[in-house]
């Protein structure tokens, strides 16, 4: 057949371009994450206000709160005079502009607080889930492969104590072991007092180290990274576990793993190519709740190992209503967990072709 | 197409090869510490905005502007007593109502250019100035004049003989005024300089600024130009931010910190045979807060209320709350001031029945109202209230506990709506004019419901000791002041809780100011 000029099969072709399932998909999601972002500011703001308590006397402190000149000079540079209303439809107008606005407790823009803050955190965060992943997909696994067996029972109470033991305590515990009495672990912070952070070009101090060509600090910065991770892996590690091992055994009874196995395949490439990539599909929506988790979870860890985190400057907003500096968390882990689903939704159909976007 | 583990395996592998084959030449050298004059690290939970100290007003802020600049008045260690001349020595008329201050010769900032009366002027009428400046207003209704290039008048309408103490604050540090002005410095309250000044310091103190992270540390360096008499030990001193207490504790006893700022008496009484600890009441007292106002109060408003809480605590109990280095509270001024009174009250029971029965107690509940996530000093305040109600109980007084947050308890606080509380109170500069606040028709006395016509007796010893221009009257007026308070205010003091500076033993001179905590430049290797 011959395509004449009025043939609509063309144009119909370049339509379905236009909406592919892909761009459709991204499209609708982006919309959703823009509401939800909006729904984010509105509840941190609203909760933030709902707090009884005067952020201008908590800021300025009793002398300079005494002050009427200072008070109103602070009022006035905040905005603190306006209606809620006018607060929070400036506040909008602001973020539009990408200004997150100048935070009540540290007198800096918000947004620069979080550049420090935010790749400290996913720092830690980031090392702790591909811990927790490679440990507890170990241990999930042989433990269902070990179905009732000791190594079943072993790893299960293993998990729960990584669930049980409060994060603040083991942080303590192991700081105090690994750096003081063993000393195979470096003191708190990201780097040792006598190295300089690396120019910052990621925020990321391993990263920043690696590409200024500095492996001196890059050992550094890796080491001061083992323990926060271990503490923080600690307890999605007994999370993971637990569910990686109920979705391994759903898996092992499958059909389709008992023909591997009787084709002859290797106890390894089953685990790997069929009994792993069945069950990756909860695995992965675990995983993606845990990171989420990790960042609120950080809070403690953080304190102990003086990490200046998004967790310690959340708690620090928090307790001196600094109501930009909140917001800008809020904000902050909103999108980080927005990020966070979209991917999980994208693997879904990289990993199972059975799921389709729409 | 599907990738093969193996693939996957190689490609990660030489990527990690490459990246560890591009840093194996890497120039961390630089990056090292030489420590040829050796270097210092302190550990502070950090209270610090800026390293510019016309807008500082915190803790860590205070001890850093300290180290980065000079003030024309000094204290010597932890006196905070006897101000003595800093960059510039005074004089003063009988009225204490003219001050005048005279440079020290040859003294110059870190940059090499000599330290002026201009430079002293721009300092000060920079921080009147900027309106929103935390420290302004410890320079309301003074004026400030430059009579020759080394000579400069502080006036002001009444006395105030505590202005040499309020200069010696490290918020009021002299600036170098060409290099601040070049770069947005300014009087006349359009002063931007604040960016400039968390970058590099323009000071003339025993160090520069090297870096200043608000949140994990700041980095000083020595002064090589500094000339004055307080030279540092130390070529670099890091301070950085460890906000758990714990955290310090064991970084300095692991070797990684030579001093923890913020122990509390507990770990400093269970530390290590190799680390010193220098420990001192510090300049904060806290309080238990009965209101005299009827409306807000009820019962407490009567006077003999308060009187029968006081004498119902056994003050040593409630010590043992705080640890190492605190002391009872004599009375509102805490004893490191002048007019601080040497006893405290002593528990006494059958006075304290007496007082309660003359109140109209009849066994109602009372709520003590206190913040519960805010420790002063290491003293957490939740077990002294369970103590302070537990021995109130003892005396027949009911006692409900009622905790909240700084943050949302300070509200009521301020405005008086509390019927009971537990609060602290500490100074701005280091006076005793400080803790005149206390008194009837003042800004605490207030909050506890005690107008100026409530007990005109020691409204006017707070008039009298305000006014006072001779320094052995004033102390004798706070003395009474004092005395009265403890008679017939409405504030229970308990405890000053310590201030514990722990050293490692390589480390030697580190002493705390209720002014600046500690002076970096004090620190120096053990011989």
């Amino acid at each position: 057949m011959t395509l004449d000029k009025t043939d609509p099969r063309p144009s119909r072709r370049s339509n379905k371009k236009a909406t592919s399932p892909l761009a459709s998909y991204l499209l609708r999601r982006l919309g959703t994450s823009v509401l939800l972002l909006l729904g984010v500011t509105i509840v941190t703001f609203a909760l933030t206000n709902l707090v009884p308590g005067d952020p201008i006397t908590a800021a300025l402190g009793e002398g300079a709160s005494n002050n009427p000149a200072t008070v109103a000079a602070y009022v006035e540079r905040y905005g603190l005079d306006q209606p809620l209303p006018v607060q929070y439809l400036t506040y909008l107008g602001n973020l539009l502009q990408g200004d997150l606005g100048r935070s009540l407790s540290t007198g800096r823009a918000v947004t620069a607080d979080l550049a420090v803050a935010v790749p400290a955190t996913i720092e830690i965060a980031i090392g702790a889930i591909l811990v927790s992943l490679f440990v507890s997909v170990a241990l999930g696994t042989l433990a269902a492969y070990r179905r009732g067996l000791v190594t079943d029972q072993v790893v299960r109470v293993v998990s729960l104590i990584g669930l049980s033991v409060p994060t603040f305590w083991l942080a303590l515990v192991a700081f105090n072991l690994f750096f003081l009495q063993l000393g195979i672990a470096p003191g708190s912070g990201r780097l040792s007092p006598q190295l300089s952070p690396p120019p910052t070009i990621t925020g990321f101090h391993t990263l920043d180290f690696l590409l200024n060509g500095d492996s001196v600090g890059f050992v550094d910065a890796m080491a001061h990274l083992a323990l926060p991770v271990f503490v923080l892996s600690l307890f999605t590690v007994g999370l993971l576990t637990r569910f990686i091992r109920t979705s391994v055994l759903e898996v092992l009874d499958q059909d389709y793993v008992r023909a591997a196995r009787a084709k002859g395949l290797s106890g390894a490439r089953v685990v790997l190519d069929y009994v792993l990539r069945g069950a990756s599909l909860p695995i992965l929506t675990v995983v993606g709740i845990a990171f989420g988790s990790l960042l609120s979870g950080t809070v403690l860890v953080e304190a102990v190992f003086a990490w200046p985190g998004l967790g310690t400057y959340a708690y620090n907003s928090a307790t001196s209503l600094d109501l930009p500096g909140v917001m800008g968390v809020g904000l902050v882990v909103g999108v980080i967990y927005l990020l966070v689903n979209f991917v999980v939704d994208l693997l879904y159909g990289f990993l199972d072709p059975r799921v389709r976007l729409g | 197409m599907r990738t093969s583990p193996r693939y996957t395996g190689i490609a990660i592998g030489a990527v990690a090869a490459l990246l560890l084959a591009g840093c194996s030449g890497g120039n961390s050298a630089q990056n090292t510490d030489d420590a040829s004059g050796g270097s210092v690290v302190i550990d502070a939970a950090f209270s610090i905005e800026t390293a510019d100290p016309g807008n500082t007003y915190d803790p860590t802020g205070n001890m850093v502007a300290k180290a980065l600049y000079e003030t024309l008045v000094d204290f010597k260690g932890s006196d905070v007593n006897t101000p003595i001349p800093g960059l510039a020595d005074w004089t003063q008329n009988d009225a204490a109502t003219e001050f005048t201050f005279t440079l020290e010769d040859g003294r110059v900032f870190s940059d090499g250019s000599p330290i002026t009366a201009d430079d002293v002027v721009f300092s000060l009428q920079r921080i009147q100035g900027m309106a929103d400046a935390k420290p302004a207003f410890l320079l309301a209704g003074v004026t400030i004049e430059k009579v020759d290039e080394k000579t400069v008048t502080f006036t002001t309408a009444t006395p105030l003989l505590q202005l040499p103490a309020i200069l010696a604050n490290p918020a009021l540090g002299i600036v170098n005024s060409k290099v601040v002005e070049k770069n947005g410095g300014a009087t006349d309250g359009t002063d931007t300089a604040q960016a400039f000044l968390d970058g590099e310091s323009a000071g003339s103190g025993p160090f520069v600024l090297d870096s200043l992270d608000l949140t994990s540390q700041v980095v000083l360096t020595r002064n090589d130009e500094y000339n004055g008499d307080e030279e540092a030990a130390y070529d670099r001193v890091v301070i950085r931010n460890v906000t758990e207490s714990a955290t310090q504790k064991i970084n300095l006893e692991g070797g990684d910190t030579m001093v923890a700022m913020d122990l509390n008496g507990d770990q400093v009484a269970n530390l290590a045979d190799n680390l010193t600890v220098a420990s001192v009441p510090s300049a904060q007292t806290i309080f238990l807060l009965v209101n005299q106002n009827a409306t807000v109060g009820g019962v407490t408003a009567n006077p003999k209320f308060a009187e029968a809480v006081r004498y119902a605590l056994d003050y040593d109990a409630l010590l043992e709350l705080a640890g190492t280095g605190a002391s009872e509270a004599t009375g509102v001024i805490p004893p490191s001031f002048a007019g601080a009174l040497a006893d405290g009250v002593k528990q006494d029971l059958a006075a304290s029945t007496a007082a309660l029965t003359a109140s109209g107690y009849t066994g109602e509940t009372v709520r003590l109202q206190y913040p519960n996530d805010y420790p002063v000093g290491g003293v957490e305040f939740t077990p002294l209230a369970e103590r302070v109600q537990a021995q109130l109980k003892d005396a027949g007084i009911n006692v409900e506990l009622a905790p909240a947050p700084f943050t949302t308890e300070i509200d009521p606080y301020v405005n008086g709506t509390e019927a009971f509380s537990m609060w602290f109170w500490g100074p701005d500069y280091a006076d005793t004019a400080n803790f005149l606040p206390f008194a009837p028709g003042l800004k605490v006395g207030l909050r506890a419901g005690w107008t100026a016509d409530a007990n005109p007796e020691i409204a006017d010893l707070a008039t009298q000791a305000a006014a006072a221009t001779d320094p052995d009257t004033r102390e004798a007026i706070f003395t009474d002041f004092a005395t009265a308070m403890q008679q017939d205010g409405p504030f229970v003091p308990l405890i000053v809780p310590g201030s514990n500076i722990a050293t490692a033993n390589t480390v030697t001179g580190a002493v705390y100011n209720a002014v600046w905590t500690m002076d970096i430049a004090e620190l120096s290797p053990t011989s």
